[in-house]
């Protein structure tokens, strides 16, 4: 009886001894910045230095129409960016999986090699296409769209077309793994039993796919309603979203109390959102 | 005694420490500035930096940090600074100065004091350090696509030229600020009301101006044709030119801005002599005139004589400067927040 005691608590030593490095780097990067944040969101600084409970900084984002446009913008933009990403993502993926493994390897790479390059000169490359006399603008002016409506910068639809770009890879690597899970043989029962490439699509493949798409989802979302260069270089300052807001708070208008209240909200907003879904993923 | 308040003081202190980069960790044989970056650090370097390394025998750390990012880190570092020199531009300083983050100069404590204009060491014994260099915002325009130059802010609303028109992030960029608050100041607008330069921005927009944030989206734009005039500031209407752009820089008749670019000592850091001697060398007539010379910055320092090309690209002599209009710096401070949050609303779609 004790030597199993001592085996399980010998075992529990170990896995404590595998886990602290990572609980470390997360007391250190995570959960105390994001500590000192919270503090700060509720704290005011009274007349004598002192600092006393405050909701006031909440306050100010919820009375006020501009801040919930923008906190609206930023949630529509990531669920359209999600949206996107799953349409383009998820049919990519599959065809990966059914590919020859040369050909999936050289769509891997495709997928994988614009992650190698820094999301500043990604977003430089769009500037590019989606800007006054840039690619697109030259590719539409025979049809006779000139001027502004040929450009894309400035506006909701540049940010969807260059967000989701930049996003597409978390989306495809996610559900390939989950798909090439999945048995060839389930699918080739499907057709064998008489269902059609899309009956078998819709009834074996994608059922099985979901947890894929629920997780590469959950990425995409997170990463996009806190994505600050795309949004910020793309819309412009006339199209701002929350991570733009809380930028200037703290460094346009030196407001750190209300840069933490946003970011709280932006956190829990996400979390609303994941819980849920995350959910979704666990049934079978 | 450890209650809440000394917990949460300390905790916030422990993360400013932490976030602190080790190169910033000064010993006494080195001094840490901040500089812009770019072509702005490397001038600088050669103006300043490295003719203070050779007289002293110091090194000197350089961080890249714009005004605001600047003061964000001296504010969180009040009680352990770890800048020794802390460079502005537009008005932030002064900001600083009023929270302490600063020390006050005495002029003796410069051997160059003496030539400078008057405004320009104005508020030295108040934290506030000399202005080695202003910027000036006025307009700049496409010289083939304008034609007459402009010479007043209105021309902004000519006709045929709306979407060709930019409009700088006054919530983002000083110079932007600087420029609405010209715009409100030509237009009858004061301090206390912001509404006559608000109007006309919003005019500029509803003819469908463009509205940049960076210095990089001007350049941007008047190389691809979509920018004909823009409220901005002279030396870079000379970055431009450079860049081999057909730019040029018209002081309105109503006045331009001046941005103050200013070197100041941080408060309660050890190395203060070697620090005055850097400010010291900052102000020099070498220096005022290398800024002017290299990138068209207008000159400080009144024994500096310029000539030619130069002297007509920047804001020289007594007499010129008089169209020059300062906005009180302490007023911006106090307001910008609350501008800010007009202007943001003003701008949102």
């Amino acid at each position: 009886m004790a030597a199993v005691d001592w085996v399980r608590a010998q075992a529990r030593k170990e896995s404590l001894a595998l886990l602290a490095p990572g609980i470390l780097v997360l007391v250190i990067a995570f959960l105390f910045p994001v500590g000192t944040i919270l503090i700060t969101s509720v704290l005011e600084r009274t007349e004598d230095g002192a600092f006393e409970l405050t909701a006031s900084h909440f306050g100010k984002f919820f009375v006020d129409d501009y801040y919930l446009k923008v906190a609206w913008r930023t949630l529509r933009l990531a669920l359209v960016i999600t949206l996107a990403t799953v349409i383009f993502g998820v049919p990519l993926a599959y065809i990966m999986r059914r590919a020859h493994p040369a050909l999936r390897f050289a769509i891997l790479l495709t997928v994988i090699l614009p992650l190698m390059t820094s999301v500043v000169i990604r977003t430089f490359g769009w500037l590019v296409v989606l800007g006054n006399g840039g690619l697109l603008a030259s590719l539409v002016a025979p049809f006779g769209v000139t001027g502004r409506s040929a450009v894309l910068m400035h506006t909701e639809t540049g940010i969807v077309i260059a967000m989701t770009q930049v996003l597409l890879p978390f989306m495809v690597l996610t559900v390939l793994g989950v798909l090439q899970g999945i048995g060839r043989d389930l699918e080739e029962a499907g057709r064998t039993m008489g269902a059609g490439f899309w009956q078998v699509l819709r009834v074996v493949v994608l059922p099985l796919a979901v947890p894929g798409i629920v997780s590469g989802s959950l990425i995409v979302f997170a990463l996009s309603i806190s994505s600050f260069i795309t949004p910020s270089l793309v819309g412009g300052v006339r199209l701002p979203v929350m991570a733009g807001s809380i930028y200037q708070s703290i460094g346009g208008s030196f407001d750190w109390p209300f840069a933490a209240a946003q970011s709280t909200l932006l956190l829990a907003a996400t979390l609303l959102l994941i819980i849920p879904y995350a959910r979704l993923a666990r049934t079978p | 005694m450890l209650n809440r308040r000394h917990f949460l003081r300390d905790t916030a202190l422990t993360a400013s420490a932490l976030a602190v980069p080790s190169i910033l960790r000064a010993q006494d044989n080195r001094l840490v500035i901040n500089s812009f970056g770019g072509a702005y650090e490397e001038i600088h370097r050669q103006l300043v930096i490295t003719p203070f390394e050779e007289m002293t025998g110091t090194r000197v750390e350089v961080v890249t940090a714009y005004s605001a990012d600047t003061l964000s880190q001296l504010r969180a570092q009040k009680e352990a600074p770890q800048f020794d020199v802390a460079h502005f531009s537009g008005g932030l300083e002064t900001t600083a100065a009023l929270e302490g983050l600063l020390s006050p100069i005495e002029p003796s404590e410069l051997s160059n004091h003496d030539q400078m204009y008057e405004f320009a060491v104005a508020g030295i014994s108040k934290g506030v350090g000399p202005t080695y260099s202003t910027a000036v915002i006025g307009l700049l325009y496409e010289t083939n696509q304008i034609n007459p130059a402009p010479t007043s802010w209105n021309d902004l609303l000519r006709e045929g030229i709306g979407e060709r028109v930019l409009v700088t992030d006054a919530a983002s960029n000083t110079y932007g600020l600087l420029g609405l608050l010209m715009m409100n100041h030509a237009l009858g607008g004061t301090m206390e009301d912001l509404t006559p330069g608000l109007e006309f921005v919003r005019k500029l927009l509803d003819n469908g101006a463009v509205v940049v944030s960076k210095s990089p989206e001007i350049q941007q734009n008047f190389a691809q044709g979509s920018a004909w005039m823009a409220a901005y500031a002279q030396d870079y209407a000379f970055t431009l030119t450079k860049a081999g752009l057909p730019v040029k820089f018209v002081q309105p008749q109503e006045g331009a801005a001046f941005a103050p670019i200013t070197v100041n000592l941080v408060a309660n850091r050890p190395n203060r002599e070697l620090a005055l001697k850097f400010i010291d060398l900052s102000i020099r007539a070498e220096a005022s005139a290398g800024w002017a010379e290299a990138l068209r910055y207008s000159p400080t320092n009144r024994t500096v004589t310029l000539s030619g090309e130069v002297a007509e690209q920047v804001v020289y002599g007594e007499a010129a400067a008089r169209n020059l209009v300062g906005f009180d710096p302490v007023v911006i401070s106090d307001k910008r927040a609350g501008w800010n949050e007009e202007w943001k609303r003003l701008l949102v779609q």
